[in-house]
């Protein structure tokens, strides 16, 4: 059986550590996405004008700042999840310390997804208010897809949970990164409408999980045209990864 | 009141793809009573840590039940570790707090209100000489201090039963007696303590009984002086300490376990090197 209150109990201590931490844990969730969006956003948007989708002309800035939301989910929940769910592990040993507590280590690991992707939509959050503010997205449409972030973040941070329960150190959770996390960031069309890439490539990108994400995401922010498969494919990844992951950590610490 | 701590035919099978499995714990039974310092003696891989971790519900064990308390702690870990303190082997202190806010982080899992959580750390610090560090950064403790305090944490919510597995190996002698000291004192307040060890001197020193432990089952359990007297006798021991020189000394618990065993303290005995 599992508690809801336990879960938030885990949940309460990465919030004291963010709270602890306030400066970094602002630089670290926030920065990021803004050097993106000064960099592509304005600096290679004035260049480029306007990209077509679904047949309506976008503004660069506003069609590369909501790649942006999405690739801020992969980044701050794969990073957290894969990187910080490691040490906590494997060198702090907190997740067998918790789970020796009356929280059980089922519980620890919902935490730590829960709290992963809080964080990831804490900082996509603050990406789609810039949008509304600058006029790129509707308030509507950008309160509406914030939910949605809640579990989009929820596929990234299990991958990043999954990729952590499977390696051996903390090196090699580079290879995921750079064979993956990366790879997903370029060529999924965070930076340009996936139409420009050849069709065999688009099939394999829409078999990833950022595709379907900026699929919704530009549905929600810009107005293109929704494709009820994009949610099929998530709902799909979430409920193979989220236990998938659970499964592997658990087997991992109490082999 | 119930017994504060029952193991009854634990045991725990390791099953490892194409290989044999490994019977860590073979079938472990004992008690701890209120007030009692219980210790489990055995070389490395003689099970300790495994049982300790079935113990604490961390494991679920593949045979045998644990009670604390009366409440079966794989049936109702929630409940059953309410009652239970447990120090691991290895440092698992929280290194993104400091010393005051990892017992009161700690306190927040047992559902301790903030007020009291706060009451309690500084009390236990107190009584664990950890005062005057309470916002230093664990990182910044000695090994010693480190491990009183997660000895102290394991304390946060009052526990009727604390397990300890090797809780000085590493410390050096003077960290050693200050942990050893802080143990006395908690057992003169009615608490059990389990722990397990694999220095005679601390078994012989802290634990009303001792179990010792090998290959995963319990060759023999009695006070320090019964299975000293039982095993070996009174008469002293002669062994050659240095090449040339001969030493008598008492008979101790390293004397009884190699009588037992054929092995020392000291050698390190996984799985499969013992199953000759």
């Amino acid at each position: 059986m599992i508690s809801l209150i336990s879960i938030f109990r885990v949940w309460q201590r990465y919030l004291a550590v963010f709270r602890k931490n306030i400066v970094y844990a602002l630089v670290t969730t926030f920065v990021e996405p803004f050097l993106y969006l000064l960099s592509f956003g304005f600096g290679l948007g004035s260049m480029i004008g306007a990209v077509n989708l679904d047949g309506q002309a976008i503004p660069y800035r506003a069609f590369v700042l909501a790649g942006i939301v999405a690739q801020t989910l992969l980044f701050q929940g794969f990073f957290e999840a894969a990187y910080g769910s490691f040490i906590r592990m494997y060198y702090q040993k907190i997740f067998q310390a918790i789970a020796v507590t009356p929280v059980t280590l089922s519980e620890v690991l919902w935490g730590e997804l829960i709290w992963d992707s809080s964080r990831a939509t804490l900082s996509a959050g603050a990406v789609l208010m810039v949008g509304v503010a600058i006029g790129d997205f509707p308030w509507l449409g950008a309160l509406a897809i914030l939910p949605f972030c809640f579990f989009f973040a929820m596929i990234f941070a299990a991958l990043g949970l999954w990729v952590a329960a499977k390696s051996r150190t903390i090196e090699s959770i580079s290879y995921p990164q750079y064979l993956l996390v990366f790879p997903m960031f370029l060529f999924c069309g965070v930076f340009f409408p996936l139409t420009n890439l050849p069709v065999l490539f688009q099939k394999a990108a829409w078999a990833l999980p950022l595709t379907p994400v900026l699929s919704m995401m530009r549905s929600f922010t810009l107005g293109a045209a929704f494709d009820p498969k994009a949610l099929l494919i998530l709902i799909l990844w979430v409920a193979v990864l989220v236990p998938l992951a659970r499964r592997a950590m658990i087997r991992r610490l109490l082999a | 009141m119930p017994c504060p701590l029952v193991v009854s035919h634990l045991k725990k099978t390791y099953h490892r793809p194409g290989r044999p499995p490994i019977e860590a714990v073979a079938g472990v039974s004992f008690e701890v009573q209120a007030g009692e310092c219980f210790g489990l003696l055995g070389p490395n891989g003689a099970g300790k840590s495994t049982s300790m971790k079935c113990i604490s519900g961390f494991y679920e064990p593949t045979e045998g039940h644990v009670h604390i308390l009366g409440i079966d702690v794989h049936r109702d870990p929630r409940s059953a570790r309410r009652q239970l303190g447990v120090c691991a082997q290895e440092d698992s202190l929280d290194t993104d707090f400091d010393v005051e806010d990892q017992m009161t982080q700690f306190a927040v899992y047992y559902g301790i209100p903030r007020k009291e959580g706060r009451r309690r750390a500084e009390e236990l610090l107190g009584r664990f000489d950890l005062l005057d560090k309470r916002t230093e950064l664990v990182e910044s403790l000695s090994g010693g201090m480190r491990r009183r305090l997660q000895v102290a944490r394991a304390l946060i919510n009052q526990p009727k039963v604390l397990v300890l597995d090797e809780p000085t190996t590493g410390l050096d002698p003077e960290a050693r007696r200050i942990l050893w000291d802080i143990l006395v004192q908690e057992r003169r307040r009615g608490l059990a303590i389990l722990l397990s060890t694999h220095y005679m001197e601390e078994a012989e020193r802290l634990c009303d009984r001792v179990a010792i432990i090998h290959q995963g089952k319990i060759l023999a359990c009695d006070s320090p002086e019964h299975l000293i007297q039982g095993q070996i006798g009174t008469e002293p021991v002669e062994e050659e300490i240095r090449p040339g020189f001969r030493h008598r000394r008492a008979p101790n618990l390293e004397d009884v376990y190699l009588k037992l065993t054929g092995r020392s303290l000291e050698s390190d005995s996984p799985g499969e090197g013992t199953q000759a």
